[in-house]
């Protein structure tokens, strides 16, 4: 294999050029992030590429190599995030929130739901807006919406009928405030307590939308069974709801 | 992707060492090539790191991408579902069709009929000046002298009459013709002089 021949190879390139643009919306952000790959993939005499010991197809390798390489671009881009000052005088249910809208794009009504479930705030929702004005008025510069962030959970409502692909999601759309926060805690807590195996199903067909076949290959499982383990994990999930009086709407 | 489950349930620890999966062996385990024991491992650290677990699932979601852009990458039995279902309606159409248009011209008959307005009749024209008939016993009372005077109706859930009906003061009055219409079980009565 020689490192220098794939990297010039108009297949590589296009593979970088097409995640960088699957990653970044800013212009500037795609291009930056194509020059860094490249010049990581170069460097130390092309050590990562040579790292490849033909286990895999190269193909996949490559790709998870420029997938851990954007990670790394990410971090160097916006530095080892920090929490600004103005918001970590706040407390910790300030520096989440901020970390919720910021880094991760919630919404500041999201991050009010994943700060009870967490016990972080206690408060009810209108003393939370008046608490985070202050944090709304911090600049964000990995979310430039970050200000104006729509605070109506639009985003959330896109897929609500998308109930066969995601029935846990759907389900956690479609209750109130106070159903939701109560589903998400029984849903994690259903989650922690299945195998290792049953939670990276779970993670990757219901929290990554990955494709029941893909997941069912990384747990050794043929896809149909795969799928039947799913199903009688969602009877698991229904039932502990059920328990907590959380049923559909 | 489902926001919700995957904050809820996604790996939250972000772990700062060095001891992560090799990138190698990442992509092993998404190309399923990775004996029991490994797996076990892996799956492990997968599910308490959030770093391997973003590189594994994008990698996924890189390789679903580039297959479904591939041309003739169209699974055989999706184009092949596509065929079949074409048949299938061919074959609905071929088979139920005759059934359809025969259920659908046949549907149920219009009665038309023209009855002297004999005394019978007129009694329950008069009960009282109701338009629309909704009580069932005076429905039914209709249905019966229907009945007995010929017409093959056998049930009848509505009557409207076009105007009220009053009993004439002349003893020799003119002959009083009703006229019936019955489609879908609502009849429609209209009483009209006889020329």
């Amino acid at each position: 294999m020689d490192p220098e021949k794939i990297l010039s190879s108009s297949d590589l390139l296009a593979k970088i050029e097409t995640v960088c643009k699957r990653r970044f919306s800013a212009e500037n952000d795609k291009n930056e992030c194509y020059i860094f790959i490249i010049d990581s993939l170069k460097a130390d005499n092309f050590k990562r590429l040579r790292a490849f010991k033909g286990k895999s197809k190269l193909n996949t390798y490559l790709y998870s190599l420029i997938n851990s390489l954007i990670i790394d671009f990410r971090r160097k881009k916006f530095g080892r995030r920090r929490i600004p000052a103005g918001v970590a005088k706040l407390g910790k249910w300030a520096e989440t929130v901020y970390r919720f809208v910021c880094w991760q794009k919630f919404t500041f009504d999201d991050a009010y739901d994943f700060l009870r479930v967490d016990g972080l705030y206690t408060g009810p929702y209108i003393q939370f807006i008046k608490e985070i004005e202050p944090i709304k008025k911090v600049p964000c510069r990995e979310n430039p919406a970050f200000q104006s962030i729509d605070e109506t959970s639009e985003s959330a409502l896109n897929d609500i009928n998308d109930e066969g692909a995601n029935p846990l999601e759907f389900l956690i759309q479609k209750l109130d405030r106070e159903k939701r926060i109560k589903a998400i805690k029984v849903i994690r807590e259903t989650t922690a307590a299945l195998s290792e195996n049953d939670q990276l199903l779970v993670r990757l067909v219901y929290g990554s939308d990955q494709s029941v076949a893909a997941a069912a290959k990384i747990i050794g499982l043929p896809a149909s069974t795969a799928g039947k383990r799913l199903k009688s994990l969602l009877t698991k999930y229904r039932e502990k709801l059920l328990a907590e009086g959380i049923r559909e709407p | 992707m489902g926001k919700w489950v995957n904050k809820t349930i996604n790996p939250s620890v972000v772990w700062e060492s060095e001891n992560h999966i090799l990138i190698e062996d990442l992509a092993r385990l998404a190309e399923g090539a990775v004996d029991a024991d490994e797996r076990k491992h892996l799956i492990g650290h997968l599910n308490r790191c959030q770093r391997c677990y973003q590189i594994l699932q994008e990698t996924l979601r890189d390789i679903s991408a580039e297959t479904s852009t591939q041309p003739g990458s169209v699974p055989w039995w999706r184009t092949k579902m596509l065929y079949a279902l074409a048949v299938s309606i061919v074959l609905a159409l071929l088979i139920g069709g005759p059934f359809a248009i025969k259920h659908w011209t046949q549907r149920s008959p219009v009665i038309f009929a023209s009855l002297d307005l004999d005394q019978g009749l007129k009694d329950i024209l008069l009960e009282d000046d109701a338009l629309k008939w909704e009580k069932k016993e005076r429905i039914n009372r209709l249905l019966t002298a229907l009945q007995q005077r010929g017409l093959e109706v056998k049930d009848l859930n509505l009557v409207l009459l076009s105007n009220p009906y009053y009993q004439k003061k002349s003893l020799f009055g003119p002959k009083e013709i009703l006229h019936i219409r019955i489609e879908n079980k609502v009849a429609y009565l209209e009483v009209k002089e006889k020329d």
